[in-house]
């Protein structure tokens, strides 16, 4: 199966721009996109995972997806601070950013005459949790990966579906 | 300068206050959301006010609103900060008075140049 044939690729830019922008003014850093991926299951990508319900002129989830180590490395950078477990502070700062990335992608999407608005952002945690909001399928799924140091990565999903 | 700061998520305002100690400004009092805020602003001197959209028991918009329309607190410059980038929600902030309007994320060289536009905007 190819992308093009299930979702316009337009829709990736957004996403993508979105991404870099938040994490490059946030945080400071530089994620770089792995090549795009569908998704045939609604489970989650990683195992902290905000989501935003989409509605407007399409109906349609995001969820911005990160492993625990990936989602405690943001908190600390974002923070400054030195978490080492998923504690509420660490789950408002993945919905805060979750919220940030959808903002931004919907205007870059408003620019191509595709007006959303977004529901308050609900952070999940877990792995493989099944995100039975995201209605349509195939997802569209976007790996980021950024680097945490040591010449370490960690990767994070943009996913998202509309219908 | 003192600055109420209000968003009812913690994690945020802890954000916005380590942007403004950036641009030197950390005389900063918090709050969850415009009820408290309107509250705070009864009791304490602010220079400025910068606020949330989406807020549980009283939105960024009813907050704006209400600030606008009382004598004693219209005069205090009013930066709305959101996550909606989207043209509707701008002209409907600015419909409502709203001094500026910042989009996250920012730069605090971004958020000194909306005070400063804020304030200059109230001066006029």
């Amino acid at each position: 199966m190819n992308l093009e044939d299930d979702m316009d690729v337009r829709y990736i830019n957004p996403f993508l721009i979105a991404t870099q922008h938040v994490f490059r003014t946030m945080l400071g850093l530089e994620p770089v996109m792995a090549k795009p991926m569908l998704k045939q299951e609604r489970i989650a990508s990683g195992e902290v995972t905000g989501v935003m319900g989409l509605s407007g002129d399409k109906r349609g989830a995001v969820a911005v997806s990160f492993t625990k180590k990936g989602a405690l490395f943001l908190y600390n950078t974002l923070m400054g601070d030195s978490a080492n477990d998923i504690g509420p502070e660490v789950i408002d700062a993945i919905g805060e950013l979750t919220n940030i990335i959808s903002g931004q992608a919907r205007k870059e999407l408003e620019r191509q005459g595709l007006n959303l608005k977004a529901a308050i952002p609900l952070v999940v945690t877990g792995k493989e949790l099944e995100t039975s909001f995201i209605t349509k399928l195939p997802i569209i799924s976007l790996p980021f990966y950024f680097s945490v140091g040591n010449g370490e990565r960690e990767v994070m999903y943009v996913d998202f579906s509309f219908e | 300068m003192r600055v109420l700061l209000v968003d009812d998520f913690a994690t945020m305002r802890k954000i916005i206050k380590n942007v403004l100690k950036q641009i030197n400004i950390e005389s900063v009092v918090e709050a969850e959301n415009g009820r408290q805020a309107l509250s705070i602003l009864k009791a304490e001197k602010i220079d400025l006010i910068i606020s949330d959209w989406i807020m549980p028991e009283m939105t960024g918009i009813e907050f704006l609103k209400a600030c606008k329309a009382d004598e004693t607190v219209k005069h205090i410059p009013f930066i709305m900060v959101t996550a909606e980038a989207q043209k509707d929600s701008v002209v409907e902030a600015i419909k409502c008075g709203v001094d500026n309007y910042i989009v996250k994320p920012f730069t605090p060289e971004k958020l000194k140049d909306a005070i400063e536009k804020a304030q200059a905007k109230v001066r006029r």
